[in-house]
């Protein structure tokens, strides 16, 4: 019987790092394009419906935010119990919306514009005569393309045939 | 004179903390940037100005009417329903129609609560989609009443 001896040593070689910054970089780039920025901070608490039939919005940049629903306080604290109509960052009265979709409208490019959408963004219980307040107030500032904002509910098994 | 350079070795760039500055931005742009991407039901309104706003005479029988009372219960064409049962006519009131003369009539009580009007809203797009039918602009309409 032979002995075999070994020749390399036992040590492990050490991991090389160098690509490791490289690698990150590349998950930092797909982030940076995958996102976007959030520009407004909701300042209502407001649950949105929750649907099947959903379809995605895809300019994003066109895209206007009207949230709707009780306001809070910096910490999230529901602070009274009414309902409050936030455009930008700040609470608009519904007489404002107009002017603010117009404000909106001056900062977006020409092919922008055409393709305006406001993504109403309302809590569950709010009641429907402000929503329908708000749907008069964009028909007459022009904005008519909306989008009732909701997340995405699992489908049910099917129904009944 | 000559001097006499030694020959000096560049020292290599520490490159060790690269990784973690970009670990850094990366966790900077994880919290400042959103995820969540826009979902929702896309609508078109009713165009405001007066002379462009057309009146048409539908028959009665092309028109569906469907009411949201102010207890969110559902009604269609006077009967109350459930969203399933909603669905189901409007799937049938839609299969029915031969022109594109037809008007879903939605009505809803100042306190209707969004939720209830957003399901009813939902089940109508359903029934599109089980159908195929493809331009999926639905438009909205305003009653007026004088």
């Amino acid at each position: 019987m032979g002995r075999f001896k070994r020749k390399q040593s036992n040590s492990v070689p050490g991991l090389n790092l160098a690509s490791m910054p490289d690698l990150i970089f590349t998950v930092l780039f797909f982030f940076m394009i995958v996102t976007h920025m959030r520009d407004v901070d909701p300042k209502v608490q407001y649950n949105v419906p929750q649907g099947t039939e959903l379809t995605k919005e895809v300019n994003k940049n066109g895209l206007v935010y009207i949230f709707i629903g009780k306001p809070v306080d910096a910490q999230g604290n529901v602070v009274s119990d009414d309902v409050r109509i936030q455009m930008g960052n700040r609470y608009v009265t519904l007489a404002e919306i107009g002017d603010e979709i117009a404000k909106e409208r001056s900062r977006l490019s020409e092919e922008d514009q055409q393709r305006l959408t406001v993504s109403i963004r309302a809590d569950r219980d709010t009641e429907m005569g402000i929503i329908n307040d708000v749907k008069q107030e964009l028909r007459k500032a022009g904005a008519l393309n909306i989008n009732y904002s909701a997340e995405k509910q699992i489908k049910k098994g099917s129904v009944k045939q | 004179m000559r001097f006499r350079r030694k020959q000096r070795e560049i020292p290599e760039l520490n490159t060790t903390s690269t990784a973690d500055i970009s670990f850094m931005l990366l966790v900077f742009f994880l919290v400042t940037s959103s995820m969540d991407t826009d979902h929702g039901l896309g609508r078109q309104l009713a165009p405001m100005d007066d002379h462009h706003q057309e009146q048409r005479d539908i028959n009665r029988s092309n028109v569906l009417q469907i009411s949201i009372d102010d207890n969110d219960a559902l009604s269609c064409d006077g009967k109350v329903v459930t969203l399933d049962e909603l669905q189901q006519q409007v799937e049938s009131f839609l299969a029915s129609r031969q022109s594109s003369q037809y008007v879903i009539a939605v009505e809803t009580g100042r306190k209707t609560s969004y939720n209830a009007y957003f399901e009813m809203q939902n089940s109508i797009v359903a029934a599109y989609r089980k159908l195929d039918i493809k331009p999926m602009r639905i438009m909205e309409g305003v009653k007026n009443v004088e």
